[in-house]
């Protein structure tokens, strides 16, 4: 429990740097907010008073600590493309990346972790050839390239779903589902090939342990050594690898949803950029670093939980 | 009880035989010390017995035969049987021999959980038993700590507890005391002459240091890039040692010892 | 260390190379003029004409592509240049002097890990002003500095106090020259298999961003905003979208082979 709590201390310390930077960065570069608002029509009478109306005259300590509470109160302000309060604009996007998120991930390792399992095994030269090759050409196709593939033979061609046609999450759970479900596929086989070839060498590494030695001299058969020692021990990198993934897929569902016309974070994230609505860009970036944070977190938890010599030091 | 006749192994990736036609006998309840510097094939000898050769990655020819059963032309099934059963190995490195991650108790228990029918918590006074003998203090407590909480020491009588749980009628020692301090080494070394006299279980005791071999072991072999020097009783090779390599592995002994032993 | 070829370098020193030369080909020639309305007929499928087919502005695609090859791999190259220049001084001047500044940038480094670099890039182009080429580059090449710090520093601390450095310093050598002359040399076994990794990671953020149009935009082509023209013709044109997504996927696989090939002679088997 010490842990735990020392772990989630470090999170929202993280969290609180990450959001510095986040606010910090816009604060400083870009110019004034209002000048954006108004456009064409910036007079430097009318821009002080709409700074005085939203509260930009006050000092920068001020306005991030204001700020950081609105994602905890749930007033992040109003966006200036939208003009709707950010949270209403947001809110309802999280679902929609959330689930994402993690049907890409749940993809990922149930195809995986099998997947990489049986390729630890084999060792002939052409084997290993044949799946570095396949590997590699995996990981060449974008996400964004596989989506539209996707989108082709699974919409246009068998017409599987409708591309563009977004279940609501709410009234359609199933039916939402199964289309996020052709998108986490889409962010999913990258990493798939990605994580069988990390798994397929923790393993082999294993093997390669004196432990492993000790097993098979007290007449254990392979699959004993793999499922009573091996797999246990190879746990704790994969746990870790696959909390790397999450940052992997929420970027990669940034574009993905895109492709899909997904209402999510990262299409909202997209449109912000382009029209410069720098409120919802800073919201939407603090809420995907703390998913990708988050996911940190937890692999660490868990490892902690797995790996009794990391009780021991606490952190790291 | 365990015969090695003319054996030979030749890894894939080396030149050089790494045991070159060895033959070699342990009697009943006796501790034969194998000596020899590192790469002179005494661990791949033993290696051999155990079933632990990477079979693909050399050629091998020869017998051993335990107890009549050939062994090293065995099939999986069959050595798998013997393994731990038969056969205890200790390992020269405890911390890395263990499972980091699986409690002692476990570890000790596992040749039961393989070998027998034992239930659950017949298992655990069996090993409870075996770290007892091994003169860890607090069996109990140990059996539920993981091999991290530990000393090098400590971890190496759980090892033996482990090795001799089923109680085989061979263990395979493979420089068992070299990466402990001399007190500890001191200490291992009068618990596994208790256990030999007390259960009778046969050892091969490998170690480059001939000085360990004698306080154990009453018969010894020397081994040189693969073949056997020399092989006698322990004192009569300490005192008359008829090859120049034993002659050489005695002279490298601490001299304190040596102007004691040899008037 | 052998410097020895192996399979995966070859095939990857060819695929790239035969991209390079096409992509180079691209630069001064391409059999159609990439812009030309109707060069051909409109959604026309690939022919010996038009090798990768017409799109349904009638323009020549296999044309389009070798320009948009060219932009992308420019701006790739560009980006890895800077964050390579940039994060290799960063990295080994920290990881040899050590110290406070060590300290500070690699707290920063670990902070800036919770972006993933896409995301970290989009940031970077919002505030730059998306839509313009050259802040791709400026925006993709901060955001590789990081990773690049990182390999060089634990590189270069590492061999920091090897004794051909110890004796270098003893003999009264400069620290810039024992940097360049003699840390530098032993550090491209890790620093060569992290620009493939870089110079990948760059082809497929430029790709995303320009996909997304806020990358490179028209009038300059790029193989990201043509994938997205592409999806809007993919039920009359399907190969536009093959055509595109096959050169990104073969520059990538090319440079992803060298990688490879690289790692193991190195000795690192994956």
């Amino acid at each position: 429990m010490k842990y735990v709590c020392k772990r989630i201390l470090m999170l929202l310390v993280t969290m609180v740097i990450v959001s510095l930077l986040a606010f910090a960065a816009f604060e400083l570069i870009h110019g004034s907010a209002a000048e954006i608002m108004l456009g064409t029509q910036a007079t430097p009478e009318r821009v002080a008073e709409l700074e005085a109306e939203l509260g930009l005259d006050r000092p920068f300590a001020v306005r991030y600590l204001e700020w950081l509470a609105g994602f905890f109160t749930g007033d992040l302000g109003i966006s200036y493309s939208y003009s709707q309060p950010l949270w209403e604009l947001i809110a309802p996007k999280v679902g929609i990346t959330l689930c994402l998120s993690l049907l890409s991930f749940v993809l990922i390792a149930v195809v995986s972790i099998p997947l990489g399992l049986w390729a630890s095994r084999g060792r002939s030269r052409l084997g290993d050839a044949v799946g570095t090759v396949l590997d590699q050409l995996c990981m060449a196709v974008p996400p964004f390239f596989t989506g539209i593939l996707i989108s082709w033979l699974f919409s246009i061609t068998l017409h599987w779903f409708v591309h563009g046609q977004f279940p609501d999450l709410g009234t359609d759970p199933a039916g939402a589902l199964g289309y996020l479900f052709f998108a986490a596929a889409a962010i999913a086989i990258p990493r798939i090939a990605m994580t069988v070839r990390m798994l397929r060498s923790t393993i082999q590494g294993e093997m390669r342990r004196d432990y492993v030695r000790t097993a098979i001299s007290r007449g254990n058969d392979r699959g004993a050594v793999l499922r009573r020692h091996v797999l246990r021990n190879a746990l704790v990198p994969v746990v870790t690898f696959l909390a790397q993934t999450m940052a992997e897929i929420v970027a990669a569902g940034i574009v993905v949803e895109q492709v899909f016309a997904i209402p999510g974070l990262g299409r909202l994230l997209v449109a912000s950029i382009s029209n410069r609505d720098y409120p919802v860009v800073q919201a939407i970036v603090v809420i995907l670093a703390f998913w990708v944070v988050l996911a940190g977190t937890v692999a660490d938890i868990v490892n902690q939980r797995i790996d009794p010599r990391l009780r021991l030091g606490g952190a790291s | 009880m365990l015969e090695i006749r003319d054996l030979h192994v030749k890894f894939h990736t080396r030149q050089r035989e790494a045991v070159a036609g060895v033959s070699l006998t342990i009697h009943d309840g006796e501790i034969l010390g194998l000596v020899g510097e590192s790469g002179s094939g005494k661990s791949v000898t033993a290696m051999s017995v155990a079933g632990l050769l990477p079979r693909k990655q050399c050629d091998f020819s020869g017998e051993i035969l335990l107890d009549g059963v050939e062994l090293l032309h065995a099939d999986r099934t069959l050595l798998r049987k013997v393994q731990g059963k038969d056969i205890g190995v200790v390992f020269q490195e405890p911390m890395s021999a263990m499972d980091p991650l699986m409690r002692i108790g476990p570890q000790v228990e596992e040749v039961l959980r393989i070998h027998t029918d034992l239930t659950r918590e017949a298992r655990r006074d069996r090993a409870l038993a075996a770290l007892a003998a091994v003169e860890l203090p607090d069996p109990a407590g140990v059996y539920r700590k993981y091999p991290h909480e530990l000393s090098g020491g400590m971890l190496q009588r759980a090892m033996i507890a482990a090795a001799v749980v089923a109680r085989p009628r061979l263990l395979l020692l493979d420089e068992p005391t070299t990466a402990l301090d001399v007190t500890i080494q001191a200490q291992i070394l009068a618990l596994l002459k208790k256990l030999n006299r007390e259960s009778g279980i046969s050892m091969l005791f490998i170690s480059h240091n001939l000085n360990v071999v004698r306080k154990l072991c009453t018969r010894t072999a020397v081994m040189q890039r693969g073949v056997l020097v020399e092989e006698g009783a322990i004192e009569t090779v300490f005192r008359h040692p008829r090859h120049p390599y034993t002659q050489r592995l005695i002279a490298a002994i601490p001299t304190r010892h040596r102007k004691e032993e040899t008037p | 260390m052998k410097r020895r070829m192996n399979g995966y370098l070859l095939a990857g020193l060819i695929v790239t190379g035969l991209m390079a030369a096409l992509i180079l080909v691209g630069l001064v020639w391409t059999p159609y003029d990439p812009d030309a309305l109707l060069a051909g007929p409109k959604l026309e499928g690939p022919s010996l004409a038009h090798w990768l087919g017409t799109d349904s502005f009638g323009r020549d695609i296999f044309s389009r592509v070798l320009q948009g090859a060219g932009t992308t791999f420019l701006i790739a190259l560009s980006t890895v240049a800077i964050g390579a220049v940039c994060g290799t001084a960063a990295g080994a001047l920290t990881g040899y002097f050590g110290g406070v500044v060590d300290e500070m940038l690699m707290r920063l480094n670990d902070a800036l890990t919770a972006f993933p670099s896409i995301l970290l890039a989009l940031v970077l182009i919002s505030i730059l002003g998306p839509g313009n080429k050259y802040n791709v580059v400026i925006a993709l090449g901060i955001v590789f500095i990081p990773s690049f710090a990182r390999v060089t520093r634990t590189a270069f601390a590492a061999l920091r106090d090897v004794n051909y450095v110890k004796s270098a310093r003893l003999m009264g050598a400069s620290s810039g020259r024992i940097l360049v002359r003699q840390i530098l040399p032993n550090t491209m076994q890790v620093l060569l298999p992290a620009l493939t990794i870089g110079f990948n990671n760059a082809v497929l953020a430029e790709a995303s961003m320009s996909y997304l149009g806020i990358g490179v935009t028209p009038p300059d082509a790029s193989l990201g905003y043509m994938l997205s023209e592409a999806q809007g013709m993919l039920t009359s044109a399907p190969w536009y979208a093959l055509g595109t997504g096959g050169a990104i996927v073969l520059l990538i696989f090319g440079v992803g082979l060298i990688g490879e090939g690289l790692q193991r002679r190195n000795g690192e088997v994956a």
